[in-house]
């Protein structure tokens, strides 16, 4: 393929899949921005949460579908949970504040699941079997990449169709765009913000499914790396705008599985280098994020 | 402000080191290691304070000037006979350099400011959650290139036979020199005009202050201390690229966030607070006796108390338990 | 209607509303004028609960409303109007008046009396809210609010910034609302128009309502000019 670049299909098909959950993962994450202007750092232990439940009815040999019920039940309860204590009573704080809360959240219930769990870890098995490649003209590709990126269109799919055509998620867009005029009209606040937490929940436990089909061990900082390269990811694409910051999660989602795969151990292991380099270097020139317009010549005065 | 309140205010951090000092040399030599680890903090945590405390800007990479100021210390001190067993693709130039103790402290300062030059050109025009990103981002490098460029440190293993010169003494003279910079940037021009970027960023920038340039300033300082810290944290403990990471981050910061972000007095409150109930915890992890009973809790229920008192206190009293101020003279009454 | 009694209010240090006391009757245009800077956009917040009375009340019909919250006078029948319009520049039309819908259940629609009133909105149900001129902003808004079928309508300035014929749809919505029976207040500083258009005019001064005009006084220039200066 890519001459320079050790690419093959497999590798490609890969990096396709990661980047479709990490686009999950992005909207995920710049859904509850949107509303509430907070950047959860605790995703990823949404993540963790339902991984650990599909872990637990692996062992409990559960069957499939089972596993998959208890992991939604466990990230929305935990997602619901996290808005009520956490979110609720630093609305009226400053974002710092905001981002400093959610990093001790997330370090919190990563302490907690050391604690509760051990750091061994536990096996999901339950999906193993789509792990397993399936060969199409010649070449092996892994089910679950085909899985993965079927499913995050799905559901990319069903969150526009949500969005735009049903009055709840009129009023999340308007909410989002411009709270206080949103609540003047008679939007109920809390209703919301618990509408978008429970569908980031949602993508949550949609991502713990996927990513405990390729990396079956669970272990308290499950998905803690990949939610760092989301932020990464939603930051590059920017923060501020649904697509954007879904295309950036994407983005950061096929390069590193792309560089990951095809590039030797010995330069590949300086992958998170790079990915945080051209971080900061968005930022520092294109702090909107790079796949959204300069509105600012777009604006009427 | 009258000299007997600005005394005090610098002699309430000074005297609780000491006292804990003293307090560490009473106790048997396996709790002394506490002491010593608490007063190494206080050091790190002042460095955070410096900066974040002065402008009111995030910054979640200052353990990487821990980090290189471990490093440059380490790298430099572990006598040149015992180089190559931990360290064997260690550069020409490091791998036939060894310094003594204070050189190699005084160096990781160094190491810490430089970098924290070279960062802090780069970001200060950042603030708030782009600020906090692009830190973190530092942390990550620093931490990816630590972990796998061998030529300028052990990489993967842990830093062993580095003379471990850190004790009482040498933690609470670097936890006062900390203070003492701390107090003094706080207290000089750089230090008024930095917090009046904090209180009103644009305000301050109409009257002439150059906003990127003294965050700069306190970055740079800031970084120093950090880097004088991870020269003292690597001759205590044998430190690899995970203890100074994602862990220390959270415990400096909730350190800082407990006792109380905007004062000197709350970073060193702070750090000695948590510190304590750290090390009660650790010893009750391993079976302690209280009042009689025993506590035996399970391995990790430090970390988990002390992410619960962050949570609350940012959600409570996000001042933090000095309410972000200094230590208070009580009033005296007029006649 | 809503009835105001004894409304005070703070800015800051100064006391800018001062035992203020009128009533907004319905099938009736109530206007509010005064200079610049008088307080007249703050006691609208006032009325709409975005800002806190420091002391007064505010009684809807029967309801004590004063400490409930915009979400919740809004589902009693009050709607408002801001200053500056803010509709939702990313939404289109037909997303904005959507909007209006708020309160109402889920199935509500957009009742077809709007367009009779405002027929550009409905050429426009597919454009941006932002591509729109100013005029039609200000259309969009007061369909917007008029949508969710209040039964108080609070005004903000609606014709700053309109030329003179937009000016004229404008006030000709307003008269054509007045009669299907709602209790309009409007807060404007086109004086002249505004005391031709409405049943009863207040002169806020000082933060104190002094002189009330109705439209008979519209044509004298004089004890409009003293009104406003007293």
């Amino acid at each position: 393929m890519l001459g320079v670049l050790n690419v093959d299909w497999q590798t490609l098909a890969d990096a396709l899949a990661l980047g479709a959950v990490y686009a999950l993962m992005a909207v995920g994450i710049g859904l509850v921005f949107g509303v509430l202007r907070l950047v959860n750092f605790a995703y990823g232990q949404l993540v963790m949460a339902g991984a650990y439940a599909l872990a637990f009815a692996s062992q409990w040999n559960w069957p499939g579908w089972a596993g998959i019920l208890l992991c939604f039940a466990i990230v929305l309860t935990l997602s619901l949970v996290m808005d009520r204590l956490v979110f609720r009573p630093l609305r009226t704080q400053s974002p710092a504040v905001m981002l400093v809360a959610t990093f001790a959240v997330a370090f919190l219930l990563q302490s907690i699941a050391l604690l509760w769990f051990g750091p061994l870890g536990k096996i999901a098995s339950s999906l193993a079997p789509l792990n397993r490649p399936v060969t199409i003209s010649g070449v092996d590709i892994r089910k679950i990449a085909i899985v993965a990126v079927i499913v995050a269109a799905l559901c990319l799919l069903a969150l526009q169709l949500l969005l735009t055509r049903t009055t709840v998620g009129l009023q999340m867009r308007a909410a989002a765009m411009d709270f206080r005029t949103a609540r003047m009209l008679g939007v109920r606040a809390n209703r919301v913000i618990g509408g978008a937490v429970l569908i980031s929940g949602a993508l949550a436990a949609v991502v713990a499914i996927m990513l405990t089909v390729q990396t079956p061990l669970v272990t308290p900082d499950f998905a803690l790396r990949d939610t760092i390269v989301v932020l990464a990811g939603v930051v590059l694409g920017g923060l501020n705008r649904p697509v954007p910051a879904t295309l950036g999660g994407f983005a950061i989602g096929f390069a590193s599985g792309l560089l990951g795969g095809a590039l030797p151990t010995t330069q590949s292991q300086y992958l998170p280098s790079i990915l945080f380099a051209a971080v900061i270097l968005v930022l520092l020139v294109r702090p909107n994020g790079l796949f959204t317009r300069d509105r600012e010549s777009l604006e009427r005065v | 402000m009258r000299r007997r309140v600005v005394l005090v205010q610098l002699a309430a951090p000074c005297a609780l080191v000491v006292a804990v000092a003293l307090l560490g040399t009473l106790v048997s030599r396996s709790s002394e290691g506490y002491f010593v680890d608490s007063l190494v903090k206080v050091s790190i945590v002042v460095a955070l304070y410096v900066f974040i405390g002065n402008s009111g800007v995030l910054s979640f990479g200052h353990v990487s000037f821990v980090a290189l100021g471990a490093w440059t210390a380490g790298v430099l001190s572990v006598p040149t006979a015992e180089k190559p067993a931990i360290m064997p693709n260690l550069a020409h130039f490091l791998r036939s350099t060894t310094v003594g103790n204070v050189p190699s402290l005084l160096l990781a300062a160094l190491a810490g400011g430089v970098v924290a030059l070279v960062v802090g050109l780069a970001l200060m025009r950042l603030s708030g959650l782009a600020a906090g990103i692009a830190t973190f981002g530092v942390l990550e490098i620093t931490h990816n290139m630590l972990r796998y460029y061998e030529k300028i440190g052990p990489g993967l293993n842990t830093f062993s036979s580095v003379p471990e010169t850190t004790g009482l003494l040498q933690a609470s003279v670097g936890a006062l020199v900390a203070i003492g910079v701390a107090f003094a940037y706080q207290r000089s021009r750089f230090g008024r005009m930095l917090r009046a970027t904090r209180e009103d960023a644009p305000a301050a920038s109409a009257v002439g202050i150059s906003v990127y340039r003294q965050r700069l300033g306190a970055f740079v300082v800031s970084g120093v201390l950090a880097g004088l810290a991870g020269g003292l944290y690597v001759h205590l403990l044998p430190v690899n690229t995970e203890s100074l990471y994602l862990d220390l981050t959270f415990v400096t910061l909730a350190m800082l966030v407990v006792g109380g972000a905007s004062s000197l007095w709350g970073a060193v409150v702070g750090a000695l607070a948590v510190s304590a109930l750290d090390s009660f915890l650790a010893q009750a992890e391993n079976g302690v006796k209280v009042l009689g009973a025993t506590l035996d809790l399970p391995a990790g229920t430090r970390l988990v108390v002390v992410g619960v008192l962050m949570a609350l206190v940012l959600i409570l009293r996000p001042s933090g338990l000095t309410g972000g101020r200094e230590f208070p003279l009580p009033r005296r009454r007029r006649a | 209607m809503l009835t105001v009694s004894k409304l005070n209010q703070y800015y800051g240090g100064s006391h800018t509303l001062r035992d203020v006391s009128f009533d907004i009757p319905k099938g009736a245009c109530t206007a509010l004028l005064g200079r610049n800077g008088v307080g007249k956009t703050t006691l609208l917040k006032c009325l709409m609960g975005l800002v806190p009375a420091r002391s007064g009340a505010l009684m809807f019909e029967n309801t004590d409303i004063t400490r409930l919250t915009p979400y919740a006078r809004a589902r009693l029948g009050l709607a408002y109007v801001p200053q500056g319009r803010e509709i939702f520049p990313r939404l289109t039309v037909e997303e904005n008046l959507r909007m209006g819908l708020a309160t109402k259940p889920c199935s509500a629609a957009i009742p077809a009396q709007i367009f009779d009133m405002f027929p550009v909105l409905k050429d426009m149900l597919a454009r941006r809210g932002g591509d729109l001129s100013g005029g039609q902003q200000q259309q969009l808004a007061i369909a917007r609010a008029l949508v969710a079928e209040p039964d108080v309508l609070l005004l903000d300035e609606p014709s700053l910034g309109l030329a003179p014929r937009i000016v004229d749809v404008v006030f000709d919505a307003l008269a054509a609302i007045r009669e299907t029976g709602l209790a309009v207040l409007l807060v404007e500083q086109r004086a002249q128009r505004t005391v031709a258009l409405a049943d009863r005019c207040h002169v806020l001064s000082n933060g104190e309502l002094r002189v009330t005009l109705d439209r008979s006084d519209a044509a004298d220039t004089e004890k409009l000019v003293a009104a406003y200066f007293s």
